[in-house]
């Protein structure tokens, strides 16, 4: 019996033994893999030349009807699925270039649009896209009032002001005059993005006009015109999109998109350097410094449509004292969050509308100057500092960490800043009711316009940032009307540096910096542009270039 | 008493835990002010539409309406919409829960396999080198983060050495056999997939041993126990003293009876991992339902919630029942009161 248990004490040495070795073996065949790859200058490529594989967290993703998307993966699809009316070609964000509509005009009374329809342009089953489909497409969007509808409806609030006036003419009719590029950027979402009223109508039921259908098939062939068509969807599992051979652009360079769930960014990380994915979408800002280094793998990165501020409700004392607002904007150390908490994942930036777009202000007056903090507030009355609370989305990466940093800054001047953690559908539910006291929150545009981002931080009266931190300020509410409305691009831009500036001075804002949008990309994959937004991120243009190494 | 009647009742105190279940969920995940709504629509949406989309959803009725509403629903079968995914929240459970039946076996298969043997030598072995070995190893097994030992694996046999696949449950290429179980090992013999199906069970390894590895852990601990006090009893000396071998001792004798406690303990095991584990469904990307369940518990998405709670109260339940009706099987001295 002995014996026999002795011989498994041999046995399980042996396996030691063995695990050790192969480890030891494992870092050798590491050390000459490093070798041979930094010898060639070209890799083999790993993965099918035709397929354009990304690993990504797509467990958000909501619906593909375009009416109702709300949610930046559903976006993602949709965009390779449907053409728009209008488009961006990246990285300009300030000109709209024709898609559907060929071309356009505002008639005299400022408020009637003529769009004139591309001809030519087929959905993915053979039926034509004319008028009749971009008027029934903008009109369910206003009759479906969902999630993402305000997007059209702040221009156009009643479906009978969309019109065929004949087979590739569409005439909008909006409720008041804008701005032509605000109105023209929105329709760039895709939110109106064009879809077959036959398909859709067939699967209609109960009035739903087929939204519910379209929720796991729209992009599914014959629902739109777009470059790839929706082949399979398995929630939590993968997203596979094939190419549109008769698209009217021309086929699209890549044969097959195939989008894999990965929600930990470490495995899609090992994914990418292992090469079974061309694409690694949801890298932390840690990592992407890591892969960066290595060869074979380029980082993209562009400037993202959004802020990431700490809100200050005014109605809360002290915090109603401008000067107070003041000191903790020159309290925090702007830099040490993006250079140390972020690693570089974000641009300095202190006005409230990103870089990129009309208005941009690069101002940024404010840095860390702890001997003007605590002056501004001992001429303030509080010489000995206060208490504050300030919430924060709990377990968010990578705010809590910014949450940490603020608390330390503000205790140099005094201030003790209580940090309060709380879910994110519980925060907005407070802060919709003017219920925080500091906020550590981003703001991200869904179109690039100014107008969206300078009515949200200085007009109170639409109920949105400005209103939820109690800073009721007519003037820079005025302004931000005025500038919504003005049809010369030159003098609005002028109204919103004004609008920047403003807020900058006296508003209950601390804008902290413009987040940066990643991808890590393995570099036998060209043309992939990053997109600031997913309704712009297109991959029409992406094909594989490389060379089969010797082996 | 016989064992029907015993089910019975079992089965009705069940729907007394399960009604005990709901009301609990439904009053906790009520009284925290949150608007999931608004979260999901994000900080753009104008109030108007949030509140809009509210009312649609019922949101704006006294709690008390609510709870009467949910439980009208569920007794048809309904329960209730999932705001994120916008489907039913029946439906989001289905489409997953296969993906965690298929984990939740290998693990614990995979835990068995482990866990029992070593348990046996242990205590065969008592206070030897290999009894603090496994001791050792059963405490790691217990105490290793499944977060570390799952990105280790992956390193090792995924990235470095190759001979696993990475993550999902199928290679990246492959199209799942045609939906009959939702169990891709079963769907790709149906569909006659060989290949299919020896690419899943690939896929379920690493996830099936992390998951396993923390079950394996207990099991050895819990089998040794019980081993060690079916050797001291009267039966097992005078079974050596009749002379048997000892083979037939360990087998007949003892492990039969020392199995009991192992046993019972498995059955709750088997229903904790088909709970789902979002950390290995994370970092292996499977689709199960820890990860939804975690998702809507964050986003306290309320109808969602009450779902897989209820659902996962069900199959604990159940695992429950089983357990006990197995007990009575292995052990006649039980009796049911």
């Amino acid at each position: 019996m002995s014996a026999k248990f002795d011989a498994k004490m041999g046995a399980i040495v042996i396996l030691v033994v063995l695990w050790v070795a192969s480890l030891g073996y494992a870092y050798t065949l590491n050390v000459k893999i490093a070798k041979i790859k930094a010898a060639q200058p070209k890799y083999k490529l790993l993965t099918d030349p035709e397929t354009l594989t990304i690993a990504m967290d797509i467990s958000i993703i909501t619906t593909f009807d375009g009416a109702r998307a709300y949610e930046g993966t559903s976006i993602l699809i949709i965009n390779q699925c449907f053409d728009k009316l209008v488009d961006f070609i990246p990285p300009d964000y300030t000109t709209v270039i024709p898609e559907v509509a060929e071309s356009w005009e505002v008639l005299p009374d400022g408020v009637t649009w003529r769009f004139h329809i591309r001809k030519g342009i087929t959905f993915t089953n053979g039926d034509p896209l004319d008028a009749e489909a971009v008027a029934y497409t903008l009109k369910r969007v206003i009759i479906l009032k969902q999630e993402a509808s305000w997007l059209l409806t702040q221009f156009v609030s009643d479906p009978e002001n969309i019109k065929v006036i004949d087979d590739y003419t569409v005439e909008v009719k909006l409720d008041r005059p804008v701005a032509p590029s605000f109105f023209l950027s929105t329709l760039a979402c895709t939110t109106t993005a064009i879809v077959n009223p036959k398909v859709v109508e067939a699967h209609a039921k109960e009035g739903d006009m087929g939204s519910d259908w379209m929720t796991t098939n729209g992009g599914t062939i014959g629902t739109g015109s777009g470059p790839f068509i929706l082949e399979e969807y398995v929630p939590e599992d993968r997203v596979v999109l094939v190419a549109n051979e008769n698209y009217w652009r021309g086929p699209p360079k890549i044969k097959k998109i195939i989008i894999k769930h990965v929600p930990e960014p470490e495995t899609q990380r090992l994914m990418l350097e292992a090469g079974e994915v061309d694409i690694a979408w949801d890298l932390y800002a840690e990592q992407l410094k890591e892969v960066a280094k290595e060869p074979g793998i380029r980082v993209y990165k562009t400037n993202s449509w959004g802020v990431t501020y700490i809100g200050m409700n005014t109605g809360v004392e002290p915090l109603g004292d401008n000067r107070v607002r003041k000191a903790i904007k020159y309290a925090i150390d702007y830099d040490g969050i993006i250079n140390e908490i972020l690693a570089g994942a974000a641009v300095k930036a202190q006005t409230v509308i990103p870089y990129g777009f009309l208005g941009f202000n690069p101002s940024t007056p404010y840095y860390k100057n702890v001997e003007k903090a605590k002056a501004l507030l001992a001429e303030a009355g509080y010489p000995n500092g206060f208490s504050i609370e300030m919430a924060v989305p709990a377990g968010a990466y990578p705010a809590l960490d910014i949450a940490a940093k603020i608390k330390s800054d503000l205790a140099e001047i005094g201030i003790d800043v209580k940090i309060v953690q709380i879910t994110s559908s519980e925060m907005y539910e407070r802060y919709r009711a003017q219920g925080l006291q500091m906020v550590l929150a981003g703001w991200g545009s869904d179109y690039p316009d100014p107008d969206c981002n300078a009515k949200a931080f200085g007009d109170y009266r639409i109920h949105q940032l400005a209103w939820r931190n109690k800073w009721y300020d007519d003037y820079v509410a005025d302004l931000c009307e005025r500038a919504e409305k003005e049809p010369d691009p030159s003098v609005r831009e002028s109204l919103y540096l004004e609008i920047t500036n403003y807020i900058l001075e006296n508003g209950p804002y601390a804008v902290l910096y413009q987040p940066l949008v990643q991808r890590a990309v393995r570099t036998w994959v060209e043309g992939f542009i990053v997109s600031p937004s997913s309704y712009t991120q297109s991959f029409y243009e992406v094909y594989k270039e490389y060379v089969v190494a010797p082996s | 008493m016989n064992i029907a009647a015993y089910i019975i009742r079992r089965i009705i105190f069940m729907l007394f835990v399960l009604l005990g279940v709901l009301i609990i969920t439904f009053i906790v995940s009520h009284v925290i002010p949150a608007d999931p709504i608004g979260a999901i629509l994000g900080p753009q949406a104008p109030p108007e539409l949030i509140e809009k989309i509210n009312r649609e959803w019922g949101f704006d009725k006294p709690l008390y309406v609510q709870f009467i509403l949910y439980v009208k629903n569920l007794m048809h079968g309904n329960l209730g919409k999932c705001i994120r995914t916008n489907n039913p929240v029946l439906k989001d459970i289905i489409i997953r829960y296969p993906a965690t039946i298929e984990l939740a076996t290998t693990a614990l298969i995979f835990s068995l396999i482990i866990g029992i043997p070593s348990g046996i030598i242990s205590a065969l072995k008592r206070n030897k080198l290999i009894d603090h070995f496994i001791r050792i190893f059963s405490i790691s097994g217990l105490s290793m983060p499944v977060f570390w030992l799952g990105l280790m694996l992956l390193y090792v046999f995924y990235f470095r050495l190759g001979i696993l696949p990475g993550p999902g449950r199928l290679d990246l290429g492959l199209t799942p056999p045609p939906r009959v179980t939702g169990l891709y090992t079963i769907d790709s013999l149906i569909a006659g997939r060989l290949d299919l199906f020896i690419n899943t069970l690939r896929h379920l390894i690493m996830p099936g041993f992390v998951l396993g590895f923390g079950a394996a852990g207990s099991i050895a601990r819990l089998t040794r126990a019980s081993m060690l006090e079916v050797m001291r009893q009267e039966y097992v000396k005078a079974a050596r003293a009749k002379g048997l071998i000892e083979r037939v001792v360990i087998m007949r004798h003892i492990l039969r009876n020392a199995l009991i406690t192992p046993v019972t303990v498995i059955g709750l095991i088997y229903g904790g991992l088909l709970e789902g584990s979002v950390l290995t469904e994370t970092i292996f990307a499977w689709p199960g339902l820890g990860r939804y369940a975690t998702g809507v518990f964050l986003f306290l998405d309320f109808q969602a919630v009450m779902g897989v709670t209820l659902f996962i109260a069900i199959i604990y339940s159940f695992a429950n029942l089983i357990v006990d009706i197995i007990y009575a099987y292995i052990d006649p001295r039980i009796r049911y009161g």
